[in-house]
């Protein structure tokens, strides 16, 4: 089954602009310019139930606009999506309670509970019973080792522990896809392993299909089936990560080389 | 509803710790009272008389009311989060859990002013009994219909304030029209009675929030009358439905607008 259909997807955003200094400034009062950029440009894919797919591109190539619409975060100009049957420009709290979301820059959880307390919380938004919350947690406090962390305020937290507990939070509720945009970004190596070893449990243990977007190599790499390179708002390369490492070259040099030759901007890992 | 009370219980268990820091405020509501009490020992210089019908315990007892209204239910949340959400696009994160958005503010903003208000309440009374002496005595009946104005006051107050923020998805900045507002419940609202007002002009305030988040529920304090507290009650229930709908309507409007640029 398709966990994911997008179709002819498309967003444009108008940006304003404005000429330096300050009659710049003066002339932007009274005539104003804007310009329209097409972030996401009649993308269409699928993905399948217990699938990990990459979604990358360079900075500014349309992925977290992508995932936004896929979330219901914003609603596409043109085009349809489909995420477990479900529109999320229609039915986007419906779709809440199968999804979850971890934005790597983004903090969900609230800084000055404990990790126990927001998960409680989670688990209250998501109507999660207190009895069945409670057992939940444990399971996330044993899959995520955040035994020690359980009774810390999460201003406290390490940005590695907090990442763990960003992931425990968007678990609560079993989500059937996972979309996570750069959950590793800032981590030293070693909490990176410990963050794609839990993705890869999850996806094992629990069949989550996960929809991600990052730009360190090692990630898709070491988690991901298919590798999907967006540009310019449009697909350039759906491949499995299998053929794209074939040969002699490195999976990071064979993506440098698709970005270069797409026009974008290659990204350091 | 579950889920908002269980943010309301999170809020407060915030602002719990910071209990000791709100009653810092005490001494910018302190100075307005001490100038405000002699302001109006001023104006009521011959004994007995009356200003627009209040006598000067009244008058002093009713800006007491109206200012731990005002200090009481100021909110960051309401009236700059939810602007700031919308401007760094964090309300994007936000919107696709299951939950509704504003009532996730206004559950927030719940929490933050249960906590401040009874602690003004608290200090007001002690600071208006040793200034002016006690109020009249009041049925405990009509304490608790005070209240009541004074909780639907409140909540009027973060309505109104929300849906100004909302209005973050249309402007640059929404400030200057809390600006504008702020100072049309703390110039018309807290200061003086609406009787002081012209009688042309009292029809016309009586549309304004003022009426429904300052005067009504001070008025009950100071001159308590079942038929008063109908009056006002109706208009408070009024007020509440239509900016629920405003609310509502600004919401479904503006985050279809929502414009988040990529990560």
């Amino acid at each position: 089954m398709k966990a994911i259909k997008a179709r002819e997807l498309s967003k444009t955003f108008r940006v304003r602009r404005k000429e330096k200094g300050m009659y710049g400034s003066i002339k932007s009062v009274f005539s104003p310019k804007a310009e329209e950029i097409r972030a996401v440009d009649k993308i269409s894919l699928t993905v399948e139930e217990g699938e990990i797919l990459a979604f990358i591109g360079p900075n500014g190539a349309g992925k977290s606009t992508t995932i936004k619409m896929l979330t219901g975060i914003l609603y596409p100009d043109s085009g349809s999506v489909e995420v477990l049957g479900i529109d999320p420009t229609k039915k986007r709290r419906q779709l809440a309670y199968e999804i979850g979301t971890v934005f790597g820059q983004k903090e969900q959880l609230w800084t000055h509970l404990t990790p126990y307390d927001n998960f409680l919380f989670f688990g209250a938004i998501y109507d999660i019973p207190g009895r069945e919350a409670r057992m939940r947690i444990r399971e996330l406090e044993d899959v995520f080792e955040l035994g020690d962390l359980m009774d810390t305020p999460v201003r406290s937290l390490s940005l590695g522990q907090r990442i763990r507990c960003e992931m425990a939070a968007s678990l609560i509720h079993r989500p059937r896809v996972l979309f996570l945009d750069e959950p590793t970004i800032g981590l030293d190596p070693v909490v990176k392993e410990n963050v794609r070893s839990l993705i890869r449990r999850m996806n094992r243990e629990m069949d989550t299909t996960v929809f991600l977007t990052s730009h360190d190599v090692g990630d898709i790499e070491k988690l991901c089936q298919r590798i999907v390179i967006v540009n310019h708002g449009k697909i350039v390369l759906d491949d499995s990560t299998a053929h794209l490492k074939g040969g002699d070259v490195s999976l990071e040099k064979v993506i440098m080389e698709i970005y270069q030759s797409e026009g974008g901007r290659p990204e350091a890992s | 509803m579950k889920k908002y009370a269980i943010i309301y219980k999170a809020v407060l268990m915030e602002n719990l710790q910071y209990a000791l820091q709100i009653t810092m405020g005490f001494c910018s509501y302190f100075i307005m009272i001490f100038v405000m009490v002699h302001l109006w020992r001023y104006m009521y210089q011959s004994p007995g008389s009356l200003i627009a019908g209040y006598t000067k315990e009244q008058m002093i007892w009713y800006v007491i009311a109206t200012e731990t209204i005002w200090f009481g239910a100021r909110s960051a949340t309401v009236s700059r989060q939810a602007a700031a959400d919308i401007r760094s696009g964090n309300i994007a994160y936000m919107v696709n859990k299951p939950y509704h958005y504003p009532l996730y503010i206004l559950a927030k903003y719940t929490g933050e002013w249960s906590i401040q208000l009874p602690l003004y309440v608290a200090f007001a009374a002690l600071v208006g009994t040793g200034m002016v002496g006690g109020l009249h005595r009041m049925h405990p009946v009509g304490l608790l219909a005070v209240a009541l104005a004074v909780m639907l006051g409140v909540t009027i107050n973060g309505v109104f304030k929300l849906c100004i923020s909302l209005l973050s998805f249309w402007v640059e900045d929404s400030v200057p029209f809390q600006w504008l507002y702020d100072k049309l419940i703390l110039v018309v609202g807290t200061i003086f009675p609406m009787e002081i007002f012209p009688a042309a002009l009292q029809p016309v305030l009586k549309l304004t929030p003022v009426y429904t988040v300052c005067y009504g529920p001070a008025k009950l304090l100071v001159d308590f009358g079942a038929d008063t507290f109908g009056e006002i009650l109706l208009a408070q229930s009024v007020y509440l439905a239509a900016g629920g709908v405003l609310l509502c309507f600004l919401y479904r409007k503006g985050v279809k607008k929502l414009y988040v640029n990529g990560g």
